[in-house]
């Protein structure tokens, strides 16, 4: 059924090759730094040093954007977002040396802003479904398909969906729980593959696929929801077009 | 009821948009949705869906974040 598909190995957009070969100098360096009992760097081990950051800059830096969206979905604030997005990147930056160059950095990345949320910001907030979410059963989350089914039909309501407005889908984001929010933003937004969602949140690919299906089912039912709230038409018959 | 396609197509739809079946799988999926109007209208709700989320989801980091953590690289490797 599932087939899984082999793990990218480079998302990178930055040319990885002239860095593959700073990093390897880095680690010659860091060896050399190890090995050595003196303490006052030689000047070819700060020259690996600034190799090492302007690496991470060039390799790193670029996916600001995309954690700190993912940061605002987590934490639903920017000031929040921003702190979240800065020590991700301190960590990472901390971690680089671990980094094997080639693999896949951007899901290197997503795992440690997702441990950094879930150890500083998520213990601090009040979350009812935290630890049982995934046990809930569908009933208890309102499974509307019949509901959908009866009120329009698919056509209208991908219509309808298509037109609402950017704050009507991140209200409804804001609205699921959490782990079911970030399954939906990882694979939708990113891209990232089944497997990739399970390594950076840490489960089995099973409960990914439940917390994306059944976030996505909860997405659709909340935005239909919406547009029919508003007037906006879901059903042919009462679509003017 | 019997199954048409649709019973498979409507259990694997959300695999088959995320692109994780494997090759046979998606071919059969394509084929009975090419000729279903149900399950292509599901299909079609499942991706403007998406879309959906990836529109509202576009964000641009502060300006002065950028600086900030350019700045706080430079002062943990000083550390090091």
């Amino acid at each position: 059924m599932l087939s899984r598909k082999t793990p990218l190995t480079t998302l990178l957009d930055s040319p990885t090759r002239p860095g593959a070969v700073v990093a390897r100098r880095w680690e010659l360096n860091l060896a050399a730094m190890t090995n050595s009992t003196e303490n006052t760097p030689t000047p070819e081990q700060d020259a690996g040093k600034t190799d090492v950051r302007h690496l991470f800059e060039e390799q790193a830096i670029p996916f600001m954007d995309q954690l700190y969206a993912a940061g605002l979905r987590m934490t639903r604030n920017p000031a929040d977002a921003a702190d979240l997005v800065q020590e991700t990147f301190v960590k990472a930056f901390a971690a680089f040396g671990q980094f094997q160059q080639g693999t896949n950095l951007k899901a290197w990345l997503y795992r440690i802003l997702t441990n950094t949320f879930i150890n500083n910001y998520r213990k601090n907030q009040r979350n009812p479904y935290q630890g049982t979410i995934d046990e809930l059963e569908d009933w208890q989350l309102g499974n509307a398909e019949s509901v959908t089914q009866g009120r329009s039909t698919r056509s209208a309501e991908a219509e309808a969906i298509d037109h609402l407005p950017d704050s009507a889908v991140k209200d409804a984001l804001q609205a699921i729980p959490e782990d079911f929010r970030m399954a939906v933003y990882f694979a939708d937004v990113e891209g990232f593959s089944y497997q990739e969602i399970a390594d950076i949140m840490k489960t089995p690919v099973g409960t990914v696929m439940s917390r994306l299906h059944r976030g996505r089912r909860l997405l659709r039912d909340l935005l239909s929801d919406y547009a029919e709230d508003r007037g906006i038409p879901t059903a042919n018959a009462r679509s003017t077009k | 009821m019997t199954d048409c396609g649709c019973d498979k197509a409507k259990a694997e739809l959300e695999e088959y948009l995320h692109n994780e079946l494997a090759k046979d799988d998606a071919a059969d999926i394509a084929e009975h949705i090419a000729t279903c109007r149900d399950c292509s209208g599901e299909a079609h709700v499942g991706e403007v869906l998406t879309h959906a989320v990836q529109r509202a989801c576009k964000e641009t980091a502060p300006e002065d974040l950028r600086a900030q953590v350019l700045l706080k690289i430079r002062e943990v490797q000083a550390t090091h």
